[in-house]
């Protein structure tokens, strides 16, 4: 429990075999970003909550975020068709006069979809805000009114899904929790990086200062009037606790100096 | 209905060499998960095959009972409205539905279903007499419905929609109000353990024309894999109730007839080449009050290939479960399960035992529905 008055951060961990993270894809190809969206996080808290579509947001969407990418997982494409599932013709979007949909003419029986996910990706998510709403969000994110999902209704999560508070800022405490990965990810690693105690794990963080630009801030997901604005964000590295113990008489092969650190390689 | 029910399940089931949900390639589809190939059924795939189970299997409720609950859920509505007596109220109810013609039974096309309202609908509805209520009540039958006449009942209430659409939910992108928000939620199925893909290379051969041609007719391959999969799904029962215009026994009947679906259900891909059709051998329904719990974790490290994948699968799905609980320190409502192993044959002892310490002992399919009914109403029971 924070005192009143004082900014506290919700650790969420999103991870599941597929998570979907759109930001402006629509029709027939729904792409993924490579990490999610404060669109997508905004979206789970208010979902969460109990929030109908055509709640206000703002107080979610004011809240610092910040991502950090634990395991990167790779892109998969999902070829999806949708029919319907009694075999006649798909409905149009048109309806009649009293508010039927019309089946498509010509009648057209089934529609090709491009979905992408992201596989095997873990991220840690942590949201930064005043200590009561984080504190309700947290009760929320357990309790939550409708079931959640990362970004795409059929991601469902994988637990734990929330990791807890942390008092601090959103970056340190990023960097101060350990690396969200399975055991045996971690010793395959451990084994190539001489059982290094940190590891480099990239993140986005949101910054007024920051030198990007990404237009996922939602101010409103009304069905009619999904509207977005920009945040500034930067990109960094922190150095997260492996939870390994280095080796001292085996100590990196880098002799200290890596230059594709900096890459994250 | 403010409380969370979540009502989760999980099942294991083990196919042969199939194909049953393919790509653009004609491969079935596949996913990374803890680091190694998976075969994956997604779940647009399973929900349809459910769908149509479901269609098949649930009668359609029976139109007047159907009609009195709506007027019932109307008077209500009027009542906390205008303050009016319950009396006058149903007097009210009634006129307003008599627009409907609901108990005619209209043309047997899309309206043969009976359909459901949600709640913003009937408010709607309510809204209509709210200002006007105790004048409406004061006039005679004859008048009160040329009045009720005039108001845009039959709009209000155009965009009903049959069971089916509550559970699984309607997206028409340009019409906002025939949105309806899924009350189902389904992951896609991955196997526990790693899969390779493999190809059945085929020859086609004429058997009218063998002497003038000695070669195959057509050649190809098919892809197929073999996996014992790990389905997920969750039923929001507040949603669920919601899209049923409060109607909490249709709720349940349509929960027990998803529930029978989504078990008994397959897609139905190559099934005349594969005959893949299988039953789960592990079906646990779990009842909880404050979310949805996916067990996938406890396959992401895969499944080793040796002896039993399906017993070793049941088995550390029991222990995640039973690992949640102690984690987290929250006992679900309610847990059960239905399933193939027993404690007299060793290969099966210890996930027949790490089951019972889970679910208690296996209950058969057509009993572990009851039960989930039983206790579901008494949850509702106790609530009220």
């Amino acid at each position: 429990m924070t005192p009143p008055g004082r900014t506290s951060v919700l650790l969420l961990r999103l991870a599941a075999p597929l998570q979907s993270w759109g930001d402006r894809s629509m029709f027939n190809r729904r792409e993924t970003r490579p990490e999610p969206t404060k669109s997508g996080v905004v979206g789970l808290l208010a979902a969460a909550a109990g929030r109908s579509r055509h709640a206000d947001v703002d107080d979610l969407a004011g809240l610092g975020l910040g991502i950090r990418v634990d395991q990167p997982g790779s892109l998969l494409r999902d070829y999806h068709t949708v029919s319907d599932y009694r075999g006649r013709p798909l409905l149009s979007a048109a309806v009649s006069a009293n508010g039927v949909q019309k089946p498509t003419s010509p009648a057209k029986r089934t529609h090709v979809t491009q979905r992408f996910y992201l596989q095997d990706a873990v991220f840690l998510a942590a949201v930064e805000g005043p200590g009561e709403l984080i504190t309700a969000l947290e009760h929320a994110v357990r309790h939550p009114a409708f079931p959640l999902s990362l970004g795409r209704r059929s991601c469902v999560p994988a637990q734990p899904l929330v990791l807890g508070q942390r008092t601090g800022a959103l970056e340190d405490v990023l960097r101060a929790e350990p690396w969200q990965v399975t055991k045996a990810v971690r010793n395959r690693w451990g084994r190539r990086n001489s059982n290094a105690a940190h590891v480099d794990l990239p993140a986005t963080l949101d910054d007024p200062a920051g030198d990007e630009i990404r237009d996922d801030v939602p101010l409103s997901f009304a069905p009619t009037n999904r509207t977005f604005t920009t945040r500034r964000i930067r990109h960094t590295y922190l150095a997260a606790p492996t939870g390994l113990t280095p080796d001292p008489d085996h100590p990196p092969a880098t002799g200290g100096h890596d230059p594709f650190a900096l890459l994250g390689w | 209905m403010t409380q969370r029910l979540y009502i989760d399940v999980h099942v294991v089931q083990t196919v042969p060499p199939a194909n049953l949900n393919r790509d653009d390639q004609g491969n079935p589809k596949e996913a990374v998960f803890g680091g190694v190939r998976r075969s994956r059924v997604s779940s647009q795939a399973w929900k349809r095959a459910t769908r149509q189970h479901f269609d098949t299997q649930v009668p359609e409720p029976d139109r007047a009972t159907r009609t009195k609950r709506i007027a019932q859920e109307l008077t209500a509505r009027i009542v906390r409205s205008t303050g009016l007596e319950r009396d006058d109220s149903t007097r009210l109810a009634e006129a307003l539905l008599a627009q409907l013609g609901l108990s005619q039974g209209k043309k047997a096309s899309d309206t043969a279903y009976l359909l459901f309202y949600g709640n913003a609908q009937l408010d709607a509805v309510a809204a209509l007499v709210a200002e006007r209520a105790t004048d409406l009540v004061a006039l005679d039958e004859k008048a009160l419905a040329e009045e009720v006449k005039e108001l845009p009942v039959v709009e209000s209430f155009s965009t009903g929609h049959p069971v089916g659409v509550a559970l699984f939910g309607r997206m028409v992108a340009d019409i906002p109000k025939l949105n309806v928000d899924a009350a189902v939620q389904v992951a896609h199925a991955i196997s526990t353990h790693e899969t390779q893909l493999e190809f059945d290379y085929f020859t086609a051969v004429d058997d009218q024309n063998e002497r003038d041609e000695t070669g195959a007719g057509m050649i190809g391959t098919i892809g197929f894999n073999s996996a014992t999969l790990y389905r997920y799904a969750t039923v929001g029962f507040a949603q669920l109730v919601e899209n049923l215009g409060g109607d909490t026994d249709a709720a349940l009947d349509a929960l027990d007839g998803f529930v029978d679906g989504f078990v008994l259900s397959a897609p139905t891909g190559y099934q005349n080449s594969f005959a893949h059709r299988t039953r789960p051998s592990l079906v646990a329904v779990v009842v909880r009050t404050d979310q949805p719990v996916n067990l996938v974790s406890a396959f992401e490290e895969p499944v080793a290939t040796k002896a039993g994948i399906q017993a070793e699968s049941a088995r550390r799905l029991a222990e995640a479960y039973t690992g949640e609980a102690r984690t987290w320190g929250d006992a679900p409502l309610y847990g059960a399960a239905s399933h193939i192993f027993t404690t007299d044959e060793p290969r099966t002892k210890d996930t027949a035992e790490a089951l019972a310490r889970a679910f208690g002992e296996s209950v058969p399919f057509a009993d572990l529905r009851t039960t989930l009914r039983t206790h579901i109403t008494s949850a509702l029971g106790e609530e009220a």
